[in-house]
């Protein structure tokens, strides 16, 4: 485990003198939360991203969403919705997320998003409904932009339902397809029901979904929740 | 472009109140400023004695929130607020809040709050309102209600009912404990040689003691509250009632001469509010004439609402509509008397007017029909029943005319059935629990809750005493009993779909009555009768049947709880109708409900099948 945590500090610290100058450095020089903070200190950021498809290297960010959570807080005034211009087509995938190549067009350069995301992201915590799919874009968008890796803790409200659902009591070994999905996880709690697919309330809807998930994991554990217990790298 | 907005958040406020009234720019503007925080069931969100500094509101799930004392002030869903008092009044906070569901809830900070209150009179208006309800029902409905005349006449002296419970000041916490518990008491007095050196309760046992992990053999006098606040024996119930308010104390020593003459309790004041309110309505025997109490009898509605606006349980409620129910029918009695006798017909003879079901159990509704019989004494002379059938035409006429409608089934004392020498009503009986038929005690069944309402006590208790002990030996009756109480089947298909009675008017609605209210009655007369007990009231037959072995005690408990709830939600329903103009029935449309109370109906009516599934169970045969 140590040797995990080493390396992702390693390529934070490699990835941080490999960046130019500017926002991507600034973000990674700051250190990540240590593995050892409890959960009721750990600060986090939620974030969701709407794209065209789920390729990250041909598809596009079209929307990003994220809102920040402080121990077992979420903080609204920190909830942010940007919407980015780019030059591609919408097409197809305007029917998900309800974009149009209008309001696109009216959108925000993608280089001011990532720096603004980068600023927020700073010292805390990734927190996405299957991380992946964020961290990846991410990663595809500073290699792009500043020629350097992506790197960062990150806690997946999905991996950690899967969790929910298969340790403990009542436990499923295979959990129903379906079931880790960011609706049907907060269904599992009584969560509200929102409107889905618009980034700053699908980042919401997995920060709700996170405080919901500690609070169960917390009840379960015997020792004190810590990031090193839920992150998923 | 409004690239923060949360439009989610921001549409829920606007849903409800006071948010809703709120301008658009602000109520785009608010959950920038809010927090969202996530509570698990049995978590507190606030509690007695601690400094609260946010308003909370419920986004999904339930709260609830107790006094100091543990007393419910308040159960509340989605949309629903807490926290105001300690925003708009002192901290720390009067109220343990607790998470009864896991809750999700937006945390609005104090300085948010009052900006919003001086900004918008409407939103500050709705929580002086909320905080008025919640802290201080008793001591505003002073202000506002003719029965706080009462209140001002009534002394502590008058509000003592038992002498104090005491012990010396060199017992330990423990030997206090038991006497509290031997005593029923939740306060004690220590006393020393010369009078009153400290006051424990209930509370401090929990806060000083089991909280903190005190040794029970230590001194009483470690967690005692030493010096109390005592009153005067003749202060006013008012003043005592602001005194505790203010103080935040619920137990307050009143004092003669150095010499306490007992202790006064919040619950006291509380109860006395509602005596007086009975007591304004109670003015009916005063009434010269039918249309006096007729009037008298349109208050009724508005007093009920009162009483469910301030939570007051349902039981009490049922007892105070029962109350003014039984004066009511008292002087209507009285009137027809005079009548006949200014008309030339009696004296009256000896006989019994007894009120039956609902209000015989003392549980009587909004709405509720007449029932009633009257006993002749067996040496009543020759065409007594003539004088009866007359009385009993006026006083249906009256009651009717007080908004009593005339009995369906015809159970009225007009009904020269109903109307019998006690030798007569003996036959009856015998032969309902004898020779039963399933017919007959379903009709039967109501004459089994009856009370002597008017006349000559003692025929009824003659009656009542051979009821209770023949029931037991009715084997065949006790099984048609069982078989009706677990035939009003609990509509827990209402939770699913709405499936509904589907007959005429009542389309689409929820029948509170029968599978619910009406049900536990049902269970509770069934074990009642079983087990040869006395009482009418549902509450007490069900716990006598717990103690009597007859019912497993922790049934007995949710039941009682069950009752309680279904019978609250019928009376918010029935005042909502009556302050409408309609007549006031049990049938109440899915949209009434919150969905915090469907979900408490839902767990009701499953607590009233589990019983009548054990019941079924237990008495097989019965069934055939």
């Amino acid at each position: 485990m140590f040797g995990i945590r080493r390396s992702t500090e390693r390529r934070r610290e490699d990835a941080a003198t490999a960046a130019p100058p500017g926002p991507l450095r600034d973000y990674l020089s700051a250190p990540f939360p240590d593995l050892a903070t409890p959960v009721t200190e750990l600060s986090l950021l939620a974030l969701d991203v709407e794209s065209t498809g789920l390729d990250v290297e041909e598809d596009r960010v079209l929307a990003v969403g994220w809102v920040p959570v402080d121990g077992l807080s979420i903080d609204l005034s920190g909830a942010r919705r940007r919407v980015l211009a780019t030059r591609r087509d919408v097409g197809q995938s305007a029917t998900v997320h309800g974009l149009t190549d209008d309001a696109i067009a009216a959108g925000d350069l993608p280089v001011a998003v990532l720096t603004e995301l980068l600023g927020a992201l700073s010292g805390r915590v990734l927190l996405a409904h299957h991380a992946s799919i964020e961290v990846g874009f991410l990663d595809a968008a500073c290699r792009r932009v500043h020629g350097v890796p992506f790197v960062a803790t990150s806690v997946d409200t999905l991996h950690l339902q899967r969790r929910v659902l298969t340790e403990g009591l009542g436990a499923q070994p295979d959990p129903l397809p379906g079931a880790l999905r960011l609706w049907a996880a907060r269904e599992r709690y009584g969560l509200p029901r929102y409107r889905a697919h618009e980034p700053l309330t699908d980042a919401l809807a997995c920060a709700e979904l996170y405080l919901a998930q500690v609070a169960e994991l917390s009840q379960r554990s015997s020792k004190p929740l810590t990031l090193k217990a839920i992150r998923a790298t | 472009m409004a690239d923060t907005e949360l439009a989610e958040v921001a549409d829920f406020l606007a849903g409800h109140a006071p948010f809703a009234a709120l301008p658009a720019r602000v109520l785009r503007a608010l959950p920038a400023r809010l927090t969202i925080r996530y509570h698990r069931r049995g978590s507190s969100l606030m509690a007695v004695g601690v400094d609260n500094h946010d308003l909370i509101i419920v986004r999904s799930g339930a709260i609830e929130i107790r006094d100091a004392d543990g007393g419910l002030v308040d159960r509340c869903a989605e949309g629903s607020t807490a926290g105001s008092t300690t925003l708009i009044g002192p901290n720390p906070s009067r109220f343990d809040v607790v998470a009864i569901e896991d809750t999700l809830a937006l945390h609005l900070p104090a300085e948010v709050f009052h900006e919003l209150s001086q900004a918008h009179p409407d939103f500050a208006d709705h929580f002086d309102a909320e905080r008025a309800d919640r802290l201080r029902t008793a001591v505003s409905s002073v202000a506002t209600n003719p029965a706080g005349e009462a209140i001002l006449r009534t002394s502590a002296r008058d509000l003592v009912h038992r002498a104090p419970v005491s012990v010396g000041d060199d017992v330990t916490i423990a030997e206090a404990a038991r006497v509290m518990t031997d005593e029923g008491v939740s306060s004690l007095l220590v006393m020393d040689g010369r009078g009153v050196v400290g006051i424990l309760t209930d509370r401090d046992l929990r806060r000083r003691v089991l909280a903190v992990g005190v040794d029970p053999a230590g001194p009483v006098t470690s967690v005692m509250t030493p010096d109390p606040v005592v009153a005067a024996a003749d202060t006013s119930a008012l003043e005592l009632l602001v005194t505790m308010t203010e103080r935040t104390i619920h137990h307050l020593p009143v004092v003669e001469a150095g010499r306490p003459l007992g202790v006064v309790t919040t619950t006291d004041l509380m109860r006395l509010e509602r005596v007086n309110m009975v007591h304004i309505v109670g003015d009916v025997s005063k009434q010269p004439d039918v249309a006096g109490v007729v009037a008298m009898a349109r208050r009724l509605p508005r007093l009920v609402e009162q009483l469910v606006g301030q939570d007051v349980a349902a039981d009490d409620i049922t007892r105070v509509v029962t109350t003014v129910g039984d004066a009511i029918e008292r002087r209507l009695i009285a009137l027809a008397e005079d009548e006949l006798t200014a008309a030339g017909h009696g004296p009256p003879p000896r006989y019994c007017w007894m009120t039956m079901g609902s209000r015989a159990r003392h549980e009587q509704a909004l709405g509720g029909d007449q029932d009633h019989g009257v006993i002749l004494a067996d040496d009543a002379p020759e065409g007594a029943e003539d004088y009866i059938g007359a009385l009993a035409e006026i006083v249906v006429t009256g009651l009717e005319a007080c908004g009593y409608p005339r009995c369906e089934g015809d159970v009225m004392a007009s009904n020269p059935r109903w109307r019998q020498r006690l030798t007569g009503w003996r036959r009856e009986f015998r032969q309902w629990i004898h020779e039963p038929t399933s017919d007959a005690v379903l009709t039967a069944s109501i004459f089994f809750d009856s009370r002597p309402l008017a006349g000559d006590d003692t025929l009824h208790a003659r009656l009542a005493e051979d009821i209770a002990a023949w029931a037991p030996q009715g084997h065949n009756f006790l099984g048609h009993l069982v078989a009706a109480a677990v035939a009003n089947e609990p509509p827990l298909g209402f939770f699913r779909g709405f499936v509904l009675a589907r007959a005429g008017d009542h389309k689409d609605t929820l029948d509170l009555k029968r599978g619910g209210v009406g049900a536990i009655v049902d269970l509770a007369r069934a074990h009642a009768l079983g087990a040869g007990l006395v009482s009418v009231n549902t509450r007490s037959r069900l716990l006598a049947a717990g103690r009597a072995g007859a019912l497993d005690p922790a049934v007995a408990a949710s039941l009682v709880d069950a009752l309680e709830f279904i019978s609250h939600v019928r009376l918010a329903h029935q005042t909502r109708q009556a302050a409408s103009g309609a007549t006031p029935d049990s049938r109440l449309r899915p949209s009434e409900l919150t969905p915090f109370e469907q979900r408490t109906l839902r767990e009701a009516f499953h607590v009233v099948r589990d019983a009548q599934q054990a019941l079924a169970q237990r008495s097989p045969g019965h069934l055939t």
